[in-house]
């Protein structure tokens, strides 16, 4: 039972962890939070549907996180580039429009209608490990989830462009007097969390089901956490997410009632104790 | 040019006094006249339109003001307006109680649970509180769709609400009618704005713009930062339940719709249209977003408008149409020194 809760959450946690990290990366460089990030999952999800309809899932794993990490390049050059010198506030309402109209192109394209694409043979039915029988789709998104999380951690501590996010991210003018080019890295760092969001919309396709309000409902999801784990804190955001699938699927478990609201309890608990979230973000105030 | 018309009109009509006077004449005459002229003119449906649009005028004008004094960007405007709506449907169908009791009821549980939500909330720097506002407002929409609340608030089929009884001598019912409903709607929104605009001149007003430019230099000048921003937050919240109450009074129905994030938007999108500074901006940014939407809901297109609209205001066209109006004839010069 408790094994059970432990893996349900940790599924819905991987989903959290690639959409939560990558809203955190671009915080951390640009100062801005992507309220569009919801629909560039919910794009994910429906051209991944698209294209595992065609050429099936696995061409949708690696097709569609290449096309929108192309996305990303874009809305860095269109939108967070020539914005750049105007109030955060104003960017991030920006990326909401954005968001608003993307979605409802997708609606537009696809219909109302929810979408629903099965796990690939290999991945479908359960194992059973320890005499538990589990669905393999759910392992599989866990170690797609701790996977990249672990190679985003090794990026980040290990390698030179890794060295110099956290630079920026810790103290943009003064990384800046230190010769990194930060427009450089943003754009590395806005086509990474737009591809994460691509690879979180396919997997959430045989998981979660695949329709019009997926992009507000994550995207909520998502702004908790980031708050939770200490704005623009990737580790943060990563511990968040853990107890934010935690929290979600006991919730749904032992109070079904409430279980829709129980995000919104931890958030009000952890910011009457710590305003600041959890982790040790760049916090404005 | 403008500044000696200025001139000569006051210099004819004699001294500060006289101009306080006939301002305030003017003034009455306005609202007298918006109030009852245009039942006179247009049909019920332009003001249904009308109203609606004064209705969503009222919480632009809270959103506006919170961002153009505060900095701060409120996603949860809907919360309120809904939240509103649903607590006098429940106070008059559930409790029994007269119009004016579930008013009045319905009126102090919003202003509590926006202390609270406050108190939480504008502690925060503006990303994240733009980022909570979002959340408590999904957190409402979600509360009333839970199933072991589907006594109270009718799930996703919404309430009904039996209007009966009278309010300060209004009946009730009569405030079905389009014609007394855009009166009743314009002046509260008349004095909704008048309230704001003489609030932005107030220390209040100083101290939360004061705030806004830099938070650390007035707590280091001995200024409490937190109770003027809660303040603010309690004041725009009060504005956006009256619209919620006066809808639901109209409408007679409160439905989930009212408490979605669209609506949130589209008075975000109002006042980014009529231009935030000020209290005529967000008004009439009201008015345009409902005949805009009339003209362009039918082909499922508002939202998408909604999106493009929030998009282009902002990079193009910051300060709204009564912004760019004023800057044109340079006659609203007044006007920026509340900005």
């Amino acid at each position: 039972m408790i094994a059970l809760l432990i893996a349900n959450s940790l599924a819905l946690a991987s989903l959290l962890i690639m959409l939560s990290s990558g809203l955190a990366l671009i915080y951390g460089l640009r100062d801005v939070i992507n309220f569009g990030h919801g629909a560039i999952y919910m794009l994910g999800a429906y051209l991944g549907y698209t294209i595992a309809l065609v050429g099936g899932f696995w061409l949708a794993l690696v097709l569609v996180p290449i096309l929108l990490a192309l996305l990303g390049i874009i809305f860095e050059y269109l939108a967070l580039r020539p914005l750049q010198r105007r109030s955060h506030i104003e960017v991030a309402l920006v990326t909401l429009g954005l968001g608003i109209i993307l979605g409802q192109v997708i609606i537009y394209i696809y219909g109302g209608e929810a979408r629903s694409i099965d796990a690939p043979k290999i991945l479908s039915g359960s194992i059973s490990v320890l005499n538990l029988s589990y669905p393999v789709y759910r392992l599989f998104l866990i170690v797609m989830g701790l996977g990249s999380c672990a190679l985003l951690a090794l990026w980040l501590r290990y390698t030179p462009s890794g060295l110099y996010v956290r630079a920026v991210s810790q103290d943009p003018s003064v990384a800046r007097m230190m010769g990194i080019n930060a427009d450089r890295l943003s754009l590395l760092v806005t086509s990474l969390s737009t591809a994460f969001a691509g690879i979180a919309g396919v997997l959430a396709g045989p998981y979660l089901s695949i329709d019009p309000g997926m992009d507000v409902a994550m995207i909520v999801n998502c702004l908790i956490i980031v708050v939770i784990g200490g704005t623009g804190s990737i580790g943060g955001a990563i511990v968040a997410a853990l107890l934010f699938g935690l929290v979600q699927v006991a919730g749904s478990v032992f109070l079904p009632n409430l279980a829709a609201l129980v995000p919104y309890i931890l958030l009000m608990v952890v910011l009457l104790i710590a305003p600041g979230g959890i982790g040790r973000g760049r916090v404005l105030s | 040019m403008t500044g000696d018309l200025h001139g000569t009109a006051t210099g004819t009509l004699g001294g500060r006094l006289s101009r306080m006077s006939l301002a305030i004449v003017a003034l009455s005459i306005g609202l007298g006249a918006g109030a009852f002229v245009p039942t006179c003119l247009a049909s019920d449906f332009v003001l249904r339109l009308g109203s609606e649009g004064l209705l969503l005028g009222m919480l632009a004008l809270s959103v506006a003001f919170l961002m153009n004094q505060a900095g701060l960007v409120a996603l949860g405007a809907a919360s309120i307006y809904g939240g509103a709506g649903y607590l006098f449907a429940i106070g008059m169908s559930e409790w029994g109680l007269t119009p004016a009791a579930a008013l009045c009821t319905g009126f102090l549980i919003i202003v509590a649970y926006v202390i609270v939500l406050g108190a939480l909330i504008v502690r925060t720097n503006p990303l994240a509180f733009m980022m909570l506002t979002l959340a408590a407002g999904e957190m409402i929409s979600h509360a009333v769709l839970l199933e072991g609340l589907r006594d109270y608030t009718g799930g996703a089929d919404g309430l009904l609400v039996q209007l009966k009884g009278s309010i300060l001598g209004i009946d009730v019912a009569d405030l079905a009618d389009p014609a007394r409903f855009w009166s009743m709607a314009w002046i509260v929104a008349v004095l909704a704005g008048l309230a704001f605009w003489g609030i932005a001149r107030s220390r209040l007003g100083a101290v939360l713009r004061a705030v806004r430019a830099n938070e650390e230099r007035m707590r280091f000048s001995g200024f409490n930062t937190f109770v003027p921003r809660l303040i603010g937050y309690v004041l725009v919240n009060v504005v956006a339940a009256i619209a919620g109450f006066l809808h639901v009074l109209n409408a007679g129905f409160v439905s989930p719709e009212s408490l979605g994030l669209s609506v949130s938007t589209n008075a975000l999108v109002a006042a980014l249209m009529g231009g935030i500074v000020g209290s005529l901006g967000p008004i009439l940014g009201g008015l345009i977003f409902a005949f805009a939407q009339d003209e362009f809901g039918a082909r499922g297109l508002t939202q998408l408008l909604t999106g493009v609209a929030i998009v282009v205001f902002i990079v193009v066209f910051p300060r709204g149409v009564v912004g760019g109006l004023s800057s044109a004839l340079g006659l609203f010069g007044w006007r920026r020194e509340a900005s």
